[in-house]
């Protein structure tokens, strides 16, 4: 059993010239011996001629030692072959001998002590190694001096000395190096990372649950590179906007393919402005988007697509990239699981308000004297001394006192309690994963609440060659009064609005008059009372399913085939009401109280159908990947909407109560038939090669136009591999190159290329009251009938490194044209329609990502580890096309001022809007009479509304079992004309109004027309109105930016606390902080997330949101 | 769709607006809002450009674009001949209020962004919208026939030819009367012609919108709404009823005596006599008016007159359009300038009776009766050397709440001699009252080369600029 020293074994070789490989081999051949090589550099073909062809062993292995510098270290009846540097003194040969094999048991874990079966351990210098089973267990025998090398794919390889131990357990660490890692890529294909020729950025399952926002999209703000999270000011159960690598059509839709195990899912937006216009006058709340479905507890990883190579296997919805989530459908080891996930949050309404509070309610510098109509929003009232009073309501007197704390004391203080189950199990050929969840959200508006249930089922079984797998989602969501915003009527946002000495107890108390209807405060009758808003009530029901089933049945080791069927279904309830006896609205006809009540239901259903061909084989040096399909996507959507009005019967909402019904059906379907192919052609491991081919075939395009083709093709060079004399420290290093063209359709509606009419659902009367019908052309946008697919092309070259096992980092940039955009172009009113539906010119997106990882400390108790990510994007649009007049087109327009253009040669997205008249020196013109500013000739620009800069911090501290982290991000370089702010300024509550106050009138610094200095005395209201009346917005123009420490999460992981056996396996807690402070911002008065409008066509264009909630809390995770 | 429908449509929304009281109805000072905000407008001389804009959004998005399309449509129905020549005369009378709205637009290239896709249209000079408006009026006149296609679903007649001719001639009547100051010969032509082919000859020929609950009036909804405190009758108009005797001020006035505040405007303080009527006198704001109300006796500005939403203003009032009374004035005028045949004091009073007549058609309880419309007009004969004003401040009278008619004819006319808006900061430069209003934002944005053609034809687009017809005299 004993090996024999190499100077003991005598042998005779059977020739003595050739390479390093043969002579060896010879030896081998003779003895028990087997030589390993560690250097491979070694095996060249350089040919050695032995001097003796007898001798011992050693005498041979020094000989060829000293002609090629090698070492050899015998241990046992293993050899192992190194190069020596020049000019080494040290021993040619070294023998290790009589070390006595043992037995060496343990269980490979990763860091939160989850079993990973697979890990490969080997015997350093021998062939001696085996795998870990499905627990995690190995057993081996090795040498008791000898050295483990513990490895897995994404964990970082760990050498252990075995110095006689029997038992050695091995904790892996993930390595940020990812040089195995696998990446799920479009279509559900499981590649190796060092493969793809594109960007791909993963995102962990903890990165959403620990620190998680209602939306869980929300929480991955600043963490992504190139991926640009807004959530929006409209409440939990609003909908979140997410761009990836910037902005890509001019108009419409710029939102990420969200895919749930392969299969892509609605994520249709119910923001304002957004993708859903719904029947009811000022209904304008967020209800909401697809995402917001999803329980983040479900999900296992998350990958982003970013560029068009990525996703151009999933064509034209995926022209912004794809969100690819993979929900659980098995435990991560063998046996049963049970996991419960509780987290809990305290939601605070920060104020931003920077109002001025000298000066309170009133107009013309009078306060309010005699009850209504006070202006209930002017603060153009008098100086505040002690001891005044002021009229207001039906002839209240009250003190005329400073009432700065409005929006602490309207809004409440939200929280959100969320739970989740999960029960699974797993075993050697699947398993399922069951999961029950609930989560309860209180927004901080009063009454308004959001409620999500989930039930997720996943499931994967093995027979033989067939996997069988698949997952059904559930969710309910229930969303019960979402707040009214971006508007003043029946909003809560309109506290923004009020008067600085407008007092909300008054306003809570005096919401009614005794009819019930709403007691006037303000002549601005569409500033309705907050509190009577109140019993304004929207509550939208969403029952989903969705899910896929996937068969994969394995023809051979390198051959498969592929089906899978895939459904996302809907139905959204609401219901809606315009309370009874608001101001707001006209009287009802005698005998009936107004007010509206609508009922819709929505049913959605998407069906995705796709089968796939692969096959996978490796010829000598070159692999060959190649992936045949087809998909038919089919989309239907019906909506029936009643709308009832002037009610018999006071304060009961239903249609039946209406007398004036008003009713809708609408139907619209669309298909995409699609087939693809995709080949992967690799050499040596190091060296890729991709190339996808798609054609789709879109139904919403006439004939001509529905089929197109576009194709990709990537490199991938892994130059860390291909050159063995790397020095040391160069890890990893791979360089990318990729071009890739997408072809959309995403911005047509179904039949946008007919005219349609509407038949008014009353009839009018005519002179011999007979009712005779009325009817007219449907819509203000002209159709087309001629649009032709959009088309992205995007290049992209990347560079991915590793330096020193502990810096990481990556750098994309990528140059991407989109042609023939699909788009609503501002058109004359005088043609009758507002837009035009035309395909429209060039734009490109230019940028750079970047994403960085370092760990600058890292003992044995202590890891600090630092990432960073910043994505800067500029967008510049090349050409409008023929269809276009002029130089731009304006694709939207604020309520009162502002508004959105493209404009060729500018960046994408630039605002514009009046501003003051300036002479040629810069000096402000101002109305000789009247002592006003005069309007600018022309709108000005004011530039764009997208972010050139996006990114984010993150720092994490580990100390034993305690870590720390906290997320700072940053959005730099746009801009946005704010509507909170132009409401302030004319209401004078923004503190610039203050000037002239004293004095009763205001001389504007500038000039006349006729150039000499301005000395006309304006009323201070009048001068600080006009830019109402002239609708200018250059003073409400800001830098949109910000940096804003976005989380803080402190954990301690229990489970070492826990004693061995025991029921609980693992416990982690969580304190965690969301939106914790504006570090720095440029706009007043708001957070700068603030906004309530989500439209890409209204991007910039500020309009008051729901305040944004600071949230501290905890999360509880326990396994059982 | 049949294009009746979309006539249908064009005609209701015919209906003159909440916005109308901006500018139109304040201009010629027949009501009055002394409060800032989203009233701004003529109450305050100023350009409020959201304001102005509101005619040209209603028009040219409905009722243009439909009557357009429906006209196109019909070119495949040869047949249907009575149906195209109203709708003509419907987009006539469209046109002339968009025009004397804003002068020059657009017109042959208008409501054609899907038929001709024309999605910026060339801006027509005025002179050349009404040849085309005179011609169409005359050819439609001409064409329609009794005997071709029945039009009974369209809702203003019912299908009756002959008052829609009647309402054609009146029409090119209104239009060519229009010229007299810029080109009086045609005008005398086209008055004569219209006089001869027959012009609307009862009450019961009015164009009308007869609004319902579910069809409702524009300006009542909002008088009724939260609106109600805000306006109220103008000054000037309420001193002409005053000094007139003139029995329509009970009929369209009321006060809530003592109110001080809109909480106090309830039926139990309204009165509705004669002599309890005040008007609100222009030039103040809501807080600059506090020493006029003072020094009138008043509780507050609440006090005021204003137009009596329960009947008048209500929500289902009738909104006038094309009057028989108006008709009968500018054939007074027609006549006293020889250029149409009958006797001017005689269509004086006529005009008079039958404004007076009118106030039944809106509620019974506004009925002026026989004996007191007999009393006014022997009161009021047609003094010689003061015609043309008499006929003119009487047919601003039949005008009332037909806000864009009653500033056309002001403007044509020079009458009823008014007092110039005196609030400070007028954004008027040389004017002393508004000659026009401006264009919409959106089209100095997107269609300003078709503008800017318009204005260094017509003049700058300010509020001072004259329209074609409205020379300098």
């Amino acid at each position: 059993n004993t090996a024999k020293s190499i100077e003991d074994v005598k042998i005779r070789m059977d020739f003595l010239e050739g390479n390093l490989k043969d002579l060896l081999g010879n030896i081998e051949s003779k003895t028990d011996y087997r030589f390993f090589y560690t250097d491979q550099a070694v095996k060249d073909s350089e040919v050695l001629t032995l001097d003796r062809s007898k001798g011992t062993v050693a005498d041979i292995l020094k000989e060829l030692a000293r002609l090629k510098n090698l070492h050899f270290k015998q241990v046992n009846n293993n050899i192992s072959v190194k190069y020596l540097g020049e000019n080494q003194d040290q021993n040619k040969v070294e023998i290790v001998l009589e070390r006595a094999d043992i037995n060496v048991k343990g269980k490979v874990t990763d860091k939160s002590g989850e079993p990973i079966p697979g890990a490969a351990i080997s015997v350093i210098g021998t062939t001696v190694g085996t795998i870990t089973d499905i627990d995690g267990n190995f057993s081996l025998t090795v040498p008791e001096d000898g050295e483990l090398m513990v490895s897995y794919i994404g964990f970082t390889t760990q050498r252990i000395q075995i110095n006689s131990r029997s038992i050695i357990n091995v904790t892996l660490e993930e390595n940020i190096a990812g040089l195995e890692e696998v990446v799920v890529t479009a279509l559900g294909i499981k590649r190796e990372a060092k493969s793809l020729g594109y960007a791909t950025s993963t995102v962990e399952s903890e990165e959403m649950t620990i620190n998680r926002t209602p939306n869980f999209i929300n929480s991955l703000q600043g963490k992504v590179a190139g991926v640009n999270i807004s959530s929006m000011g409209s409440g939990p159960q609003g909908s979140s906007k997410i761009r990836i690598r910037g902005v890509s059509s001019f108009g419409g839709n710029n939102s990420p393919l969200i895919v749930v195990n392969g299969v892509p899912i609605d994520n249709t937006n119910f923001g304002v402005s957004g993708d859903v216009s719904e029947v009811g006058s000022n209904r304008r709340s967020d209800s909401g988007d697809g995402l917001s479905s999803i329980n983040p507890d479900d999900i296992t990883s998350m990958s982003v697509l970013k560029g068009a190579a990525a996703s151009a296997l999933y064509g034209a919805r995926a022209k912004d990239g794809v969100i690819m989530i993979t929900t659980r459908n098995r435990a991560s080891g063998s046996g049963i699981q049970i996991e419960l996930n509780t987290n809990y949050t305290n939601d605070t309404p920060l104020d931003f308000t920077d109002y001025q509070y000298e000066y309170g309610q009133g107009e013309g510098g009078l306060r309010p004297t005699s009850a209504r109509p006070v202006s209930g929003v002017w603060s153009f009232g008098e100086k505040i001394e002690p001891g005044m009073t002021q009229i207001l309501f039906d002839g209240i007197e009250v003190p005329y006192t400073a009432q700065p704390n409005k929006i602490r004391d309207y809004y409440r203080n939200g929280s959100t309690l969320s739970n989740t189950v999960t029960l699974s199990s797993g075993g050697e050929n699947g398993g399922f994963s069951l999961s029950v969840a609930n989560m309860d959200s209180k927004a901080i508006l009063p009454g308004s609440n959001y409620n999500r249930k989930t039930i997720n089922l996943g499931f994967t079984q093995n027979i033989n060659k067939l996997t069988v797998s698949g997952n059904i989602n559930y969710s309910k969501e229930d969303r019960i009064n979402p707040p009214n915003i971006a508007e003043q009527d029946f909003s809560p946002v309109v506290i923004y609005t009020l008067a600085s000495t407008m007092p909300l107890d008054l306003l809570e108390q005096y919401a009614f008059d005794e009819n019930g209807d709403e007691f006037p405060y303000s002549r601005f009758t569409n500033r309705t009372n907050p509190y009577f808003a109140l019993s304004r009530f929207e509550n939208n029901i969403r029952d989903r399913v969705y899910g896929n089933i996937t068969a994969r049945y394995d023809i051979t080791d390198w051959l498969y085939v592929q089906g899978r069927f895939g459904q996302d279904f809907y139905s959204r309830d609401s219901e809606y009401n315009l309370p009874t006896g608001s101001q707001r609205q006209s009287s009802p006809p005698p005998g009936f109280v107004n007010g509206q009540y609508v009922q819709d239901i929505r049913r959605f259903r998407e069906v995705n159908t796709d089968f796939l061909l692969g096959m996978n084989k490796s010829f000598g040096d070159f692999g060959l990947m190649v992936n045949l399909g087809g998909n038919q996507m089919y989309r239907k959507l019906d909506v029936n909407t009643l709308l009832g009005e002037n009610f018999y019967t006071r304060d009961l909402y239903t249609i039946g109560n209406a007398s004036k019904i008003t009713t809708n059906y609408s139907i619209s379907e669309r298909q995409v038939n699609s087939l693809y192919g995709s080949t992967e052609l690799s050499w040596k491991g190091y060296l890729y090669l991709n190339g996808t081919v798609r054609n789709d075939w879109f139904s919403t395009l006439s004939p001509a136009n529905r089929s197109i083709v576009y194709p990709s093709i990537t490199g991938s060079f892994v130059f860390s591999q291909a050159f063995e004399n790397l020095p040391n420290w160069m890890t990893f290093g791979k360089i990318r190159v990729a071009y890739a063209e997408v072809g959309s359709d995403t911005d047509v509606q179904p039949y946008a290329n007919n005219l349609f009419y509407n038949i008014n659902q009353q009839q009018f009367p005519n002179s011999n009251g007979v009712a005779q019908p009325v009817g007219s052309v449907s819509g203000s946008v002209v159709p087309n009938s001629n649009l032709r697919p959009m088309r992205v092309r995007e290049k992209e070259i990347g560079l991915e490194m590793t330096l020193f096992d502990n810096l990481r980092f990556e750098v994309s940039y990528y140059d991407k044209l989109s042609s023939d955009q699909i788009l609503q172009a501002q058109i004359s009113n005088g043609s009758g329609y507002v837009n035009q539906l035309i395909n429209v010119g060039e734009s490109e997106n230019k940028g750079v990502e970047m994403y960085a990882n370092i760990s600058p400390i890292k003992t044995a108790d202590f890891e600090w580890n630092f990432g960073a990510n910043a994505s800067y994007n500029q967008s510049k649009v090349l050409s409008l096309g023929d269809d276009v007049d002029g130089s731009f087109i304006t694709v939207g327009l604020a309520e009162f001022h502002g508004e959105l253009r493209q404009e060729v040669g500018k960046p994408m997205a630039q605002l514009y809007g009046w501003g003051y008249l300036r002479d040629e020196q810069g000096r402000q013109v101002f109305d000789p009479n009247s002592g006003r500013p005069l309007r600018s000739n022309e709108q000005l620009n004011f530039g764009s509304a997208i972010p050139v800069w996006v990114g984010g911090f993150t720092n994490s501290f580990n100390y034993k079992k305690l870590s720390f982290s906290f997320l700072i991000d940053f959005k730099l370089g746009h801009k946005m004309i704010s509507g909170t702010h132009t409401n302030a300024y004319r209401h004078g509550l923004d503190k610039a109004t203050l000037v002239g106050r004293e004095q009763g009138y205001v001389v504007g610094d500038g000039v006349n027309p006729n150039g000499e200095i301005n000395t006309a005395q304006a009323p201070v209201q009048t001068y600080y109105e006009t830019i109402r009346s002239g609708r200018m917005s250059e003073q409400s123009v800001f830098n949109a930016g910000s940096w804003q420490l976005r989380q803080l999460t402190l954990g301690y992981d229990l489970s070492s606390l826990i004693p061995q056996n025991n029921f609980i396996k693992g416990l982690r807690f969580n304190v965690v902080s969301n939106n914790v402070a504006v570090i720095k911002k440029w706009v007043p008065h708001i957070h700068p997330d603030q906004n309530g409008i989500i439209s890409d066509n209204m991007a910039g264009l500020e309009a008051t949101g729901l305040p944004v909630t600071r949230s501290i809390g905890f999360n509880l995770n326990v396994k059982f | 769709i049949d294009p009746t429908f979309q006539l249908n449509q064009a005609i209701i929304t015919s209906s003159p607006g909440y916005n109308n009281l901006t500018y139109e109805v304040t201009i010629v000072r027949q009501m009055i809002t002394p409060f800032q905000g989203v009233g701004t407008g003529g109450n305050l001389n100023q350009d409020n450009r959201a304001a102005t804009q509101g005619n040209w959004y209603t028009y040219y998005e409905t009722i243009i674009k439909n009557l357009v399309d429906g006209l196109s449509a019909l070119e495949d129905m040869p047949e249907r001949t009575n149906l195209e020549h109203i709708m003509k005369i419907w987009k006539a009378h469209a046109f002339i209020v968009l025009t004397d709205t804003y002068g020059d637009i657009p017109y042959t290239e208008a409501g054609k962004g899907y038929i001709d896709g024309v999605v910026f249209p060339k801006y027509d000079s005025q002179e050349s919208i009404y040849t085309s408006i005179l011609n169409d009026l005359e050819a439609a006149v001409q064409g329609l026939n009794d005997s071709n296609d029945d039009i009974g679903q369209e809702v203003m007649y019912s299908g009756n030819i002959e008052q829609w001719k009647r309402l054609g001639n009146s029409l090119l009547l209104r239009a060519g009367m229009r010229l007299s100051k810029v080109d009086p010969s045609s005008a005398a032509a086209y008055a004569s012609k219209a006089v001869a082919g027959g012009l609307m000859q009862s009450n019961d020929d009015n164009a009308v919108v007869r609004h319902n609950a579910d069809y409702r009036n524009g300006v009542g909804t909002n008088l009724n709404g939260g609106q109600a405190p805000f306006y109220y009758l103008d000054k000037e108009l309420v001193d002409f009823f005053k000094a007139n005797e003139d029995p329509r001020l009970t009929s369209i006035g009321v006060r809530y005596v003592g109110a001080l505040s809109g909480n106090d405007q309830v039926e139990a303080n309204a009165v509705r006599t004669f002599d309890a009527q005040i008007g609100m006198p222009q030039g103040y704001d809501n807080t600059t008016i506090i020493p006029v109300v003072q020094q009138e006796g008043l509780a507050s500005l609440f006090d005021y007159s204003q137009l009596d939403r329960s009947r008048m203003g209500n929500p289902e009032a009738p909104n006038f359009l094309v009057t028989y009374s108006q008709t009968l004035l500018l054939w007074a005028e027609a006549a006293y300038r020889g250029w149409a045949p009958g006797d001017p004091e005689e269509l004086y009073h006529a005009g008079i009776r039958a404004h007076m007549e009118q106030m039944a058609l809106w509620e019974n309880s506004m009925a002026i009766s026989s004996e007191e419309i007999d009393s006014y007009i022997a009161a009021h004969p047609l003094e010689v050397g003061k015609e043309l004003e008499l006929i003119n401040t009487q047919y601003w009278v039949s005008s009332f709440l037909i806000g864009h008619e009653a500033w056309s004819n002001f403007r044509r006319s020079g009458y009823p001699i008014l007092t110039p808006n005196p609030y400070p900061g007028s954004d008027l430069k040389d004017e002393d009252f508004i000659r026009r209003l401006t264009y919409p934002d959106s089209e100095l944005t997107v269609n300003k080369e078709n503008i800017d053609v318009a204005t260094s034809r017509m003049g700058p687009d300010i509020l001072d600029t004259r329209v074609w017809w409205d020379v300098k005299q």
